[in-house]
Parts: C-alpha cells; sequence; structure tokens
C-alpha cells in the first residue's frame, strides 16, 4: 500500500546516510582575505550586495544572509590611547553552523529545511514557501529570506547549503577549496573534532591561553543545539566575534510556554462557564 | 569588570560583541502576522464565548450565541489570505500541509487554521438556517449539522488558534518574544477580552436582553483584568528586552493604544454601564467593545514590531543566550 503511493507520488528513497561532514574554522590561521567569500559566490552565483563602506575595519559584508553565505569578521582590538601594547587583530570566517539540533530544520513548517546525508543543513528550494519561521529562529542570526521583489531566488530562504552539489560529486565546499591558509578545513566530522583539540593544545602551549573551540560536542555551547557540523577555533570569549555563550534551541521551552497558554485559556473556559450560570438561571 | 564577556576586551576598553552588529536576525514579517494574529484570536475567543453561552446560558443567552457564532465566522475568514499574503512565495502556501508536524508551531498553526475556518463557517451557516436566512435545500443540509460537536470542535481549535501564536513568537531567538514565557498566555488572554468584546458589540446592537449583556460585560472586565494581570508579569520578566515596547519605538502606540484603550478604557466603562440600564448602556458597552477590539490589534502589533526591534538589541540577545541570565 505504502510501496504503491510511495510509486504513485514519485517519491524516491532518502540517499544513505554517509559519515557526518562540516567545516573546522581555525581563526588564529584566519588571513581575512575574503577568498572564501568569493569562491562561495562564485560557485553558488550569488549576488553581489552592494558596495557600501562600513567603516568597521576591513568588513563591508557586515552579516551573513540570503546572499552571503561566508562573511570575514575583523576585530580590532586596540587601547583608545593608540599604546601598541596588547593589540591585535582577530579574523574570523563565519559561515552557517550546521547545528546537531538545528532551530531552523525544528521551526520550518514545510519540511523545505532537511538533514542531508552528509549531515548538513540544507533548504530544499522546490519546497520552502518563503513562511520566514526559521529566520528569527536560527540563534545566530545565519538563516535569511530573500526579498519578495529581488531578482535572486525571490522570496525564499537561504542559507549556505555546505556545498552539497559539490558534496555529492566528492568535492570539498568552495571556500574550503579557496582558502589560501587552510582556516577553513572541511572533512570527517570526528576526524576534525580531533585535529581541532590537537590544534588548541598546540596553541595553548604556545602562550595562546585565551584559545578556544567552539561547537564541540563537550562545549557549553552544545547545551541546546548540540555539536556544530561547522565549528571554530577562536582567540577570545565568542561574544567578540557576535557568537552566543549558550545559543538556544527554542523546542526547549515550547512545552512549557504552551502549557502556560492552556492554562490561560482554560481559566478563560471556565469563567466563561461560570459567567453565564445554570441554564435554568 | 570581572563580569565582563572578554577580560581581554575589557581591558583594551572595546566594546563586547562585534561591533553594534545585531546577533539575531530581523524577521521578515509584515502587519499581516499581527493582523491575522489578532482575527485569528478575536474569532477562537468568540467562538469560546458564544458555545458556553449556549452550554451554560438561559434561552435568552442563546440568541446571543447565536450572533457570536456568526462574528467567530467573519472574523476567521481574513486569517488564512493574510497569513498567505505574508508568504514569501504565496502560490505555495498548501506546502504547509504537505506533512504534519506539530514540533513547528507554524506548522500545527496551519492545521489549526485550516481545521477551525471550516467549523466556523458551518457553524455560522448552521445559525443562518435556524434563522431562515438560507434558500430551502441549503437549510434543510444545515439543520443537520452538529451543533454540540462543532462547539466543542471549535472551542479546542479556536482556543489552539488564539493561544499558539504567543508560543510561535516564543519560540524563537529574538529577545523580546523569547526572553519571558508567557507571551502565549498574553495572547491567549487578549483573544479572550477580545472575543467577549466581539460577541458583546454584535449583542449590543442587535438589542440583546441587558441581563445577557451584563453577563458579557462582566465577563469582559474578568477577562480584561486577566490580560492585564499576565501582561504585568511578562513584561517584568522580559526586563531590557522589552525597552522597545515600553520605553523607545513602540512605546506610545503601546501605553495608549494596547493597555489605555485597549485595556483601562473598557474597564471604566463596562463599571460604568454595570450600574445603568437602558439605550445608554447599550452604547457605552459598544464603545467600551470597539476599545477592546482595537486594543488588542495595538497590543499584537505593538508586541510584534517591538519584537523586530529588540532582534537588533545585541546586548539583549547576549542576555537571552548567557548561561547566567543577565
Amino acid at each position: 500500500m505504502i510501496d504503491a503511493y510511495r510509486r504513485f507520488m514519485n517519491i524516491e528513497a532518502p540517499p544513505a546516510p554517509q559519515r557526518p561532514k562540516g567545516f573546522f574554522t581555525d581563526t588564529s590561521l584566519c588571513i581575512g582575505c575574503k577568498a572564501c567569500e568569493v569562491a562561495c559566490k562564485q560557485w553558488n552565483q550569488l549576488p553581489a550586495d552592494g558596495n557600501e563602506l562600513s567603516g568597521n575595519s576591513y568588513d563591508n559584508t557586515g552579516a551573513l544572509g540570503a546572499t552571503t553565505w561566508r562573511h570575514v569578521q575583523f576585530v580590532e582590538q586596540a587601547k583608545a590611547n593608540n599604546s601598541r601594547v596588547g593589540q591585535r587583530w582577530l579574523m574570523m570566517s563565519d559561515v552557517c553552523k550546521h547545528c546537531a539540533n538545528a532551530a531552523c530544520l525544528e521551526a520550518c513548517p514545510t519540511g523545505a529545511l532537511v538533514r542531508t546525508e552528509f549531515g548538513s543543513v540544507y533548504v530544499q528550494q522546490d519546497i520552502c514557501n518563503g513562511c520566514g519561521y526559521c529566520v528569527p529562529a536560527c540563534p545566530f542570526g545565519v538563516i535569511d529570506r530573500a526579498p519578495k521583489d529581488g531578482h535572486f531566488e525571490a522570496g525564499r530562504a537561504h542559507k549556505c547549503t555546505l556545498c552539497y552539489d559539490r558534496q555529492k560529486d566528492g568535492l570539498e565546499p568552495a571556500c574550503a577549496k579557496a582558502c589560501p591558509t587552510d582556516s577553513i578545513q572541511f572533512g570527517d566530522i570526528e576526524e576534525l573534532q580531533a585535529k581541532a583539540r590537537r590544534r588548541l593544545a598546540d596553541l595553548r602551549a604556545r602562550g595562546e591561553t585565551s584559545a578556544r573551540l567552539y561547537g564541540m560536542p563537550e562545549s557549553t555551547e552544545a547545551a541546546e543545539v548540540g555539536h556544530l557540523n561547522a565549528f571554530f577555533l577562536l582567540l577570545d570569549r565568542p561574544e567578540v566575534y557576535n557568537l552566543p555563550e549558550v545559543p538556544r534551541l527554542p523546542r526547549k521551552t515550547m512545552a512549557q510556554r504552551y502549557a502556560i497558554s492552556a492554562v490561560v485559556g482554560l481559566a478563560f473556559a471556565a469563567l466563561s462557564a461560570v459567567a453565564f450560570g445554570r441554564r435554568s438561571g | 569588570m570581572s563580569d565582563h564577556p572578554s577580560p581581554r576586551a575589557a581591558e583594551l576598553g572595546v566594546p563586547a560583541g562585534y561591533y553594534d552588529y545585531p546577533v539575531v536576525k530581523r524577521p521578515v514579517w509584515t502587519w499581516e502576522v499581527p493582523a491575522y494574529f489578532w482575527l485569528g484570536g478575536l474569532a477562537g475567543g468568540a467562538f469560546l464565548v458564544s458555545s458556553a453561552a449556549e452550554l451554560f446560558g438561559t434561552d435568552e443567552d442563546r440568541l446571543v450565541a447565536r450572533d457570536g457564532f456568526v462574528v467567530a465566522a467573519a472574523a476567521a475568514l481574513p486569517c488564512a489570505p493574510l497569513l498567505i499574503k505574508d508568504l514569501g512565495n504565496p502560490q505555495r502556501f498548501h506546502h504547509m500541509l504537505r506533512i504534519f508536524k506539530p514540533l513547528s508551531p507554524m506548522n500545527l498553526g496551519a492545521w489549526t487554521l485550516a481545521a477551525f475556518t471550516p467549523v466556523t463557517l458551518a457553524r455560522a451557516a448552521a445559525e443562518a438556517g435556524r434563522a431562515g436566512l438560507l434558500p430551502g435545500p441549503l437549510a434543510a443540509v444545515a439543520r443537520l449539522l452538529p451543533r454540540p460537536l462543532m462547539n466543542a470542535a471549535g472551542s479546542v481549535l479556536g482556543a489552539v488558534l488564539a493561544g499558539y501564536s504567543g508560543v510561535l513568537l516564543g519560540a524563537t531567538n529574538i529577545p523580546l518574544w523569547a526572553k519571558s514565557k508567557l507571551l502565549g498566555g498574553v495572547f491567549m488572554a487578549s483573544a479572550a477580552s477580545s472575543g467577549v468584546a466581539a460577541v458583546m458589540m454584535a449583542a449590543a446592537r442587535r438589542r440583546a436582553p441587558e441581563k445577557t449583556l451584563h453577563k458579557l460585560s462582566r465577563l469582559g472586565t474578568l477577562a480584561t483584568l486577566g490580560e492585564l494581570a499576565v501582561l504585568g508579569a511578562f513584561l517584568k520578566q522580559s526586563g531590557r528586552a522589552a525597552d522597545p515596547l515600553v520605553k523607545n519605538a513602540f512605546s506610545v502606540p503601546f501605553w495608549a493604544g494596547a493597555v489605555g484603550l485597549g485595556s483601562l478604557v473598557p474597564l471604566v466603562l463596562e463599571q460604568v454601564a454595570g450600574r445603568r440600564t437602558g439605550k445608554f448602556t447599550r452604547s457605552l458597552l459598544t464603545v467600551s467593545a470597539v476599545c477592546s477590539i482595537a486594543g488588542s490589534f495595538c497590543l499584537r502589533w505593538t508586541i510584534f514590531e517591538a519584537g523586530k526591534e529588540s532582534a537588533g538589541d545585541q546586548a539583549a540577545s547576549f542576555g537571552l543566550s548567557r548561561r547566567t541570565q543577565a
């Protein structure tokens, strides 16, 4: 019966799961060249975002969005008195985190957002109806809806696909391929995590004591969204890079929210019953 | 400055976050969404009140309930078009119903609306048939509709429709919507007060008996008091995240529209009307109902828009996601 339905509806069996793949972005190696941004735009045929200068260091990209799937941040840490002591310049190539528990995927009412066989989170463009619920759901402000009146895939949600099309052909994502310093590394997620731990130990041994990993299975930021399939080595607290300390997964409080709403509703129903009194009254 | 998020940044005297850039994305929704939440809540509340009047009330109360069901249907009718208009790809609205996924409040709401709308329309048709407003064969069909079953189904669906919208906004990472867990309660209470008001407005215009009007007025007062209580707790829990609502951009429409016009004015008018009889009472209660309904829209709209503002508040976002909630 179900098989007949599947044949009738032309429903394919989902691809068999592979070993999960992801990004390890080591910000200690980033030189801010933005090759990742360009390679991403080029491969994914994303339009330019304009030519505005932000005045905030070399960051004229501003944020991830519907047509920007890699974003290089430039954090200038310098004393106001121009003393060079302690001055430093942090660079970080931000990207969709492809969370193990993805808020966007859970919020999606159409099933357009799916988990691929590579463990990444992917928007099926032929399903998305542009409801926009994934946009405020994401704790990292990654996914966005393209403007309804725009020229690029108007009115649908977009974000990094972890180059699903390239992965299908056994290629690494365009940004990782283009990165000249291997700040962006692509590979088997468990191998990358092991590599990241070794790199962290090495950096700490060399005196970079504020280095830390963001998005590992055991770290605090994984408490709700789980480990990140695109995780980072940072040189300061997450908030310096606009990353939340503990990214929230909306599902965690949803039952309580429904319960509170239901209590108010039941109270009102009871009041209504009392207000109209007995049938005989 | 030991609690500064970055000791290094604190030592250097630079901001905690990345420039003043927002952490989360600004929601892309427009006015259709609060308008739908408002009408959906009103429809649900009106249906619930009408069902209660029919089940527990006197014969006179039941006459009022008939109008209430028509009001609920009229409010439910524009909901789906509003929801569809807000989509990025409206021609794909039916994709909402290609799966059943109650984990997503948006999906749950779409199914609820898809079930509630026909129930209210059928319930209103049943009343129209009883009142002789339908032509012969249709009236015969309308008479066959199971009213108690429709009342039960519509009340449950209407209550879900009234409350889920607050849960939907709450289940995000927007500081104002998500900080407190009470938003679903606020919207439910507002749906209750506006639903009572809508039924009362119809009843006052249709010369319903004064006894019934006073029952509705008392129920409206209680619903409004409850709404104020839940709203107060919501604002207290929200703290700094509520600044765009209570202090900045949307403070005037919130305090004057949602609280003043929507709650305080009806409370006073209902008190005055409660001690009087006659035509003046009907006028007072009609004005009170209109204020309550308008205020209910102000509440949805200001919380919606102020939430979009709060998405730009980097510090409020960090406050929402710190291990020790600041």
